[in-house]
């Protein structure tokens, strides 16, 4: 599919260009990582804007968080989040176990280290789309094993 | 019926992998030569001994397949080894830069997944 194409070539492009523009050092690393949240955090906010725009208020948090893994998830990567669990207590954790931007990477250890760098812009995506529900969050994100991440979001109560 | 090895090129003619499943004789000059004298414009010839089949894209990757004499015309599983294979693990990788070797596991475990899931290959080689 050539939009899928798009966005991958693109999101890829977007990782390198930002590592390249900075110098070396492992400070820059966490930079990088930043720039790449941050991106996806105005994307996020931009995209939840247009995809709510016709659906009915959430009930609860609960609600928006099964939102984000069902619709959000198969709109931007044409499947839906495989895993929610919640403590209830405003931690959760998404696991996809197949992510649309590393199943071109490698299917199990290789090229792990790079990992992080590819869902830096996944997680402020995330965390722009709740921050326009209403919930401010800190969204990270984990790799054992390609292409299976998890995401943690934790609920900051104001 | 089987397949004896696989290059695939760039158009600098850079070699960005090769596999071999069953290579009954190595040729006596070394793996570079053997490079350069695979990629410069066959098509598809057969001597006596094995079948060698090409297949170009519009971007210059040269997919090259040498098999033994049993197997036909095989354009689609060359284009597939293009397609599926290459263009899905290595060119939207963004780890595997253009224009090298391919190091990635997983092209390689596919592609060697793929090749041996062919009708026309035997675990013996026939």
């Amino acid at each position: 599919m050539a939009d899928e194409a798009l966005f991958l070539l693109l999101h890829n492009e977007m990782v390198s260009g930002v590592y390249k523009s900075a110098e070396h050092g492992e400070v820059e690393n966490g930079r990088c990582i930043t720039k790449l949240e941050n991106m996806g955090f105005r994307v996020g906010q931009g995209l939840i804007e247009r995809f709510t725009k016709d659906t009915a208020r959430f009930k609860d948090e609960l609600d928006i968080m099964k939102f984000i893994c069902k619709d959000f998830w198969t709109t931007v990567f044409k499947k839906q989040i495989d895993n929610l669990r919640t403590n209830h207590q405003g931690i959760y954790v998404l696991q996809d176990n197949k992510f649309r931007l590393l199943t071109q990477m490698s299917a199990g250890k290789q090229y792990l280290e790079h990992a992080s760098k590819y869902l830096a812009f996944t997680c402020g995506l995330i965390r722009g789309g709740l921050s326009n529900l209403g919930i401010k969050s800190i969204v990270t994100a984990e790799v054992s094993s390609m292409p299976a991440c998890k995401f943690q979001v934790m609920i900051q109560k104001l | 019926m089987t397949v004896h090895n696989l290059y695939l090129f760039d158009r600098n003619g850079v070699c960005l992998h090769y596999s071999e499943w069953h290579r009954k004789k190595q040729a006596g000059i070394s793996k570079e030569e053997e490079y350069k004298l695979m990629k410069d414009g066959f098509l598809a010839f057969q001597t006596s001994r094995y079948k060698l089949h090409y297949y170009e894209t519009p971007t210059g990757i040269k997919v090259v397949m040498n098999t033994d004499l049993g197997v036909g015309p095989i354009r689609d599983v060359l284009h597939h080894i293009y397609s599926a294979l290459y263009v899905e693990l290595v060119v939207k990788n963004p780890l595997c830069p253009l224009g090298q070797t391919v190091q990635s596991e997983l092209f390689r475990s596919r592609l060697d997944s793929y090749i041996r899931s062919l009708p026309f290959f035997s675990a013996r080689a026939g």
